[in-house]
């Protein structure tokens, strides 16, 4: 049963349970199954048609995700980052694919290959996922989900699946900047809670809220994490403070879906161990260490890229860029990533992306862009650049710069002004040279 | 103190104009904890999440006179 099929089915057999909170709204089962119709028929959509919006923090989205599904379209989120110029490219790109059959949503990631491209994902694989996430981490029709990250990425949006499918309810946060909107969620009356926190998240709560975290503690039925690595001490520090909450680490990308999960705070922490493959998903490892992911929840294809799809998609399973192995009880361990693709706090940024966009800055005479430490995010791009002769530049400017041609996360939180950039005999940036600066 | 806080936070956050007079708008969750964090450090004083309110956080004005609070309460 498709998670549009559950919605109307609890429209009518729980219409007044809470299905979806924000700040200021509640939408139970029946009227967002009514606002869902009414929507619906108001986009109008074809089957197979594209519809690009930007991914709100709020019932709206909601609304509309459900209800380009319900017409049979395609729903195609975008970062509410994301350039104008950038929209439209995508906009463009989408619409040259008169209809997508077979597909839900398009979302857009760099991802495993590190180039911008849209992952196509039926409505199977989001099934597929939610009962992945429902056997392993148990959602049950008592719980009150939060969401604090974008409903554009994987991580977030996966978990409508699950919460709605159950008959639980969701809460929409605009995001964890407003920490005491996050904690004043818990003053609601509900049994149980879970969320979803990527490890930057996890990090920042345990820098300047681990007081507050410690007095919800007993509400706390489980915390996921995922699409970057937690670190052991934040683990064991969460472990402590929420002695009665099961806490899962967990494998997932918008290419191969959601494929393992590990409850550490039953069986141990250890950084990079994600777990045995969930019910639809089945994981190897090849002779180079690559992680290769099978099963129900991988994606059907890049839109409108027949020939990066055959790259990373082949015979039915996803060959991905990360390095792993599996222990003798089938649990993938993951040791590091294949190419130069920097994991900001979940989300992937393509160096020679950003490098592109720089050099679009009249000022710099060159410039690299490199993986480097930040006590919150872990790992962030940091941009080493040249200024030409005469001109003084401040990382303030080039920030400016870039805030109209890349969303926000791929922007370098850390710069320097170097003398010059390494190149290697044949004028490539030199990368390898830079691994450990 | 207001320059010194601008200095601080500029070289940890470029991509945020701390002079706005919305600054907590501007703020994503990693901005805020930088500054808790950083102003934590600087000033020997404890800053947690619940002072991170969008009163607290709206200018830099409100910044330098929610330090000076908790200098005067520490």
């Amino acid at each position: 049963m498709t998670l549009e099929q559950q919605i109307e089915r609890f429209a009518k057999t729980t219409p007044d349970k809470a299905a979806v909170i924000t700040g200021n709204e509640t939408l139970s089962y029946s009227s967002l199954w009514g606002r869902v119709q009414e929507e619906a028929l108001r986009l109008g959509l074809k089957e197979g048609q594209p519809h690009v919006f930007v991914a709100t923090q709020d019932t709206d989205f909601i609304v509309t995700y459900l209800a380009v599904h319900v017409c049979g379209a395609v729903a195609v989120p975008l970062e509410a980052s994301t350039p104008k110029e950038r929209q439209q490219q995508i906009r463009d790109e989408v619409n040259l694919q008169s209809s997508i059959f077979n597909v839900s949503d398009i979302l857009y990631t760099t991802g495993t290959t590190g180039k911008a491209k849209g992952v196509m994902i039926s409505s199977r694989a989001w099934t597929a996922n939610a009962e992945n996430l429902i056997d392993r981490l148990g959602f049950t029709s008592d719980l009150l989900f939060i969401i604090c990250g974008p409903l554009n990425h994987l991580g977030s949006l996966s978990k409508i699946y699950p919460t709605l499918m159950t008959g639980a309810t969701l809460y929409i946060l605009e995001s964890l900047k407003d920490m005491n909107a996050f904690f004043s969620v818990f003053e609601l009356p509900f049994q149980k809670f879970a969320t979803f926190l990527v490890p930057s998240s996890i990090r920042m709560l345990l820098q300047v809220a681990s007081k507050d975290l410690a007095a919800v503690a007993s509400k706390i039925d489980f915390i996921e994490t995922g699409a970057a690595a937690i670190s052991q001490s934040d683990m064991e520090s969460l472990c402590r403070i929420l002695p009665s909450s099961r806490l899962f680490n967990t494998y997932a990308s918008t290419e191969t879906g959601i494929v393992c999960s590990y409850e550490y705070s039953k069986y141990g922490c250890e950084p990079g161990l994600l777990g045995k493959p969930m019910k639809h998903s089945s994981v190897r490892i090849d002779e180079d260490g690559r992680v290769i992911c099978s099963g129900l929840t991988i994606m059907s294809g890049y839109v409108g890229a027949p020939e990066l799809t055959a790259d990373v998609l082949r015979d039915g399973e996803v060959f991905t860029s990360d390095i792993g192995i599996l222990d003798g009880q089938g649990m993938l361990h993951l040791k590091g990533r294949q190419d130069d693709v920097i994991n900001v706090g979940g989300y992937k940024v393509n160096p020679a992306e950003v490098e592109d966009a720089v050099n679009g800055f009249e000022p710099i005479a060159d410039c690299i862009c490199i993986p480097a430490r930040h006590i919150l995010l872990g790992t962030v791009p940091k941009l080493l650049y040249v200024p030409k002769q005469g001109h003084e530049v401040r990382p303030k400017d080039i920030a400016g710069f870039l805030r109209g041609h890349l969303e926000n996360y791929k922007i370098p939180l850390l710069y320097e002004a170097v003398d010059a950039i390494r190149h290697t005999y044949n004028g490539k940036l030199d990368r390898k040279s830079y691994q450990k600066y | 103190m207001k320059e010194h806080i601008i200095e601080l936070l500029s070289g940890a956050l470029p991509m945020v104009n701390l002079e706005s007079d919305f600054l907590f708008s501007e703020l994503d969750s990693l901005g805020v904890t930088t500054i808790l964090m950083l102003l934590s450090e600087e000033y020997g004083i404890q800053l947690e999440a619940r002072d991170a309110t969008p009163k607290n956080l709206k200018t830099i004005d409100s910044i330098v006179k929610m330090v000076e609070e908790k200098l005067a309460k520490e």
